[in-house]
């Protein structure tokens, strides 16, 4: 009887701990696409390789540093929301936005880490479109002028557009617009200073397909006509370039959604013809070395869709490039360029 | 023997049916809805005119996916607290043709304002067919407005977009433009539905999360396009997702179930949508025709204070009749 009992006992828990082992089959065989390849915040990634000087990326909010091959947090307060869009500002210094939910203000993060607001944008009435954006902050080559992209003054309309400002980096910030952007297609976004004064930047218009498209810009001085620098059909966005000049990266979709890299030289401010360094990514935000030879960029390296830190070494040798990714679980912010200093 | 070896059977498909009860429960309550198509009525009845039946409704069958192609209505709606449960509008209607076997894709967009004859009687806004009849009304009125026959639907809520974006681990998007919006409804994050937010997405290659593409899907604003700006964006979502289903297999449909509970419904059947899935990740982007119908296909009108889109008929049916298979 007792053997009896013992055997029924068994085979309960053996059918049991089969359709157990059933459902967790299952389970196991899903592809656990929202966990895909568990992304890590940057301090718990080890780089594959390391890259001379200092780099700042953005994930989730937070920046991080990456030199002698680790990454550590900067550790910026959380009040002012999250931090994306670092630039480099000379003196171990950096310019980066603060991303709140209805406004976003660029703020000065010094030597010692501490960040000074340069920009109030939160507005102080109840009606929240009286709130601004200001985005992509950079250091003029002068050393003392701000240049970034802002979405004020309200006209009390729907229509909100991004534009070219500057303003010293110790006095009122939104004190000289640039450019005056197409009406309702989101403006001019991206600000690039050059080393001769002018500016660099995406510009939004509507083709005569009824599309939105972008064309990189130079711009000599605010109010001056801007020259297009790449044909709407190319539809190029996120300009970066080289600390010479000479160098000009952005990502082209012409209209799809798809992307190629490519790099254009400058003479004088003219486009050469453009080489494709990845004729076909997600690659997004280029940024030069500080010797302008080598190139990071953003994209994913898996169907999981994080956006990784990649490198391309010698901008100018034979394409398309042999692109090295720099980190494989990480979840950087795809709208963010890394900002790149000197040792 | 045969006992034992039976009783592992049963637990087997025991912890089977546990597994997939999400997606058991989801299969009765929002899958495998029929449709009743509507009589056929004549369109753009002259004014004044009772427009008339002019052929009887196919019947309702529909054709499988996996066989020939089939056309499905794909739709949209914000169900938020501004509606009444199922009397909602449709902020989307995209009409698509899906050829199985060469992985072929059309997508047609329809926009929202386009002032129609609607199967309820009168005309309006498209996007009211659903709010006044449910999802019958909006596709007969599509069937008799575009002279298609529509095989199956899909209708989606927001939150539902949401929670299946979230599920999938987000899409990755070319944002194509800035998208930027003072006046962008609260609706799902606020205490107030009629409160307004501001939205900004960045332009360029990016992984957005299923917030972050809703905002860029119904964000419609600050674009000059307007309705037709969210129908481009809308297009492109739908193609990211696609990217991601081709990711996706049997083991998933519960936790796909379980995010869209309540906020998706369609006729097609639990297995047919598993069926869908590896069509849908195979189809090349090559493949895939877009239309959004800009002018000269429509032209905008202020109709009885309201701002509509009129069709262009003579330009629109033949688009749509390359692609869709007149009735």
């Amino acid at each position: 009887m007792r053997r009896r009992l013992a055997f029924v006992t068994a085979l309960l828990v053996a059918w049991a701990a089969f359709g157990f082992g059933v459902n967790r089959l299952l389970e196991s065989r899903k592809s656990n696409l929202t966990e895909a390849r568990s992304t890590v915040a940057p301090p718990q990634e080890a780089p594959v390789f390391s890259l001379p000087g200092t780099i700042w990326v953005s994930q989730g909010g937070h920046l991080y540093r990456l030199h002698g091959g680790q990454f550590t947090d900067v550790r910026l307060p959380t009040a002012p929301g999250t931090w994306i869009q670092p630039a480099v500002a000379g003196g171990g210094r950096l310019l980066a936005v603060a991303r709140a939910a209805e406004y976003s203000d660029v703020y000065l993060i010094d030597a010692s880490g501490t960040p000074h607001q340069l920009t109030r944008n939160a507005t102080t009435t109840s009606h929240v479109e009286f709130n601004a954006w200001s985005y992509w902050p950079h250091l003029a080559a002068d050393g003392t002028t701000v240049i970034f992209a802002y979405d004020g003054p309200k006209i009390g309309t729907f229509e909100v557009h991004l534009a070219v400002w500057s303003g010293p980096l110790n006095g009122k910030l939104e004190s000289t617009q640039w450019t005056s952007p197409s009406q309702y297609t989101g403006g001019d976004v991206a600000p690039v200073p050059l080393p001769d004064g002018g500016v660099i930047y995406a510009s939004y218009s509507i083709n005569s397909n009824e599309q939105i498209v972008s064309q990189i810009a130079n711009v000599a001085r605010p109010g001056a006509t801007p020259a297009l620098l790449t044909a709407a059909s190319d539809d190029c966005n996120a300009p970066a370039v080289s600390p010479d000049g000479s160098e000009l990266a952005v990502i082209c979709t012409s209209d799809t959604q798809t992307a190629r890299l490519e790099v254009i030289p400058l003479v004088k401010g003219v486009p050469g013809p453009p080489r494709v360094l990845v004729p076909s990514c997600l690659c997004a935000s280029p940024a030069f070395s500080p010797d302008g030879a080598s190139l990071l960029y953003l994209a994913p390296s898996d169907a999981s869709g994080h956006f990784q830190l990649w490198w391309i070494d010698r901008v100018t040798a034979a394409t398309p490039a042999a692109p090295r990714a720099l980190t494989a679980r990480l979840d950087l912010d795809a709208t963010s360029p890394p900002a790149w200093a000197p040792a | 023997m045969a006992g034992i070896a039976f009783g592992f059977i049963v637990s087997g498909m025991t912890g089977t049916a546990l597994y997939f009860s999400p997606a058991i429960a989801a299969a009765f309550q929002d899958f495998g809805h029929t449709i009743h198509h509507q009589p056929v009525v004549a369109r753009r009845p002259a004014v004044g005119a009772t427009a008339t039946p002019v052929s009887a409704a196919p019947a309702a069958t529909s054709t499988p996916v996996t066989g020939s192609s089939f056309t499905v209505l794909l739709l949209g709606s914000d169900n938020d607290a501004k509606f009444a449960t199922n009397q909602v509008l449709t902020q989307s209607m995209i009409l698509a043709r899906v050829d199985p076997v060469s992985r072929h894709v059309t997508m047609i967009s329809i926009p929202r304002d386009l002032d129609v004859p609607l199967s309820t009687g009168g005309t309006d806004k498209i996007d009211k067919a659903y709010l006044y009849g449910g999802v019958d009304a909006a596709i007969s009125t599509v069937e008799q407005d575009f002279g298609v026959h529509v095989d199956h639907y899909a209708w989606i809520g927001l939150l539902g977009l949401v929670h299946l974006i979230d599920q999938v681990g987000g899409v990755d998007v070319v944002a194509s433009n800035p998208v930027l919006d003072d006046f962008y409804p609260q609706d799902l994050s606020g205490s107030h539905p009629y409160l307004y937010e501001r939205v900004a997405v960045l332009p360029g290659p990016q992984h957005m999360d299923g917030m972050e593409a809703l905002q860029y899907v119904r964000s419609r604003h600050d674009d000059l396009r307007s309705d037709f700006g969210r129908s481009f964006r809308q297009q492109q979502v739908l193609l990211a997702l696609r990217a991601k289903a081709k990711l996706l297999g049997l083991a998933d449909l519960p936790d796909i179930a379980n995010a869209m509970s309540g906020q998706f419904s369609t006729d097609m059947s639990l297995g047919e949508v598993g069926q869908l899935l590896p069509i849908a990740g195979n189809v090349s982007l090559t493949n895939v025709q877009q239309v959004v119908l800009l002018p000269p296909y429509t032209a905008g009108q202020t109709i009885n204070n309201q701002d509509v889109l009129v069709p262009n008929w003579d330009l629109i049916l033949p688009l749509v009749h390359k692609y869709f298979p007149a009735t």
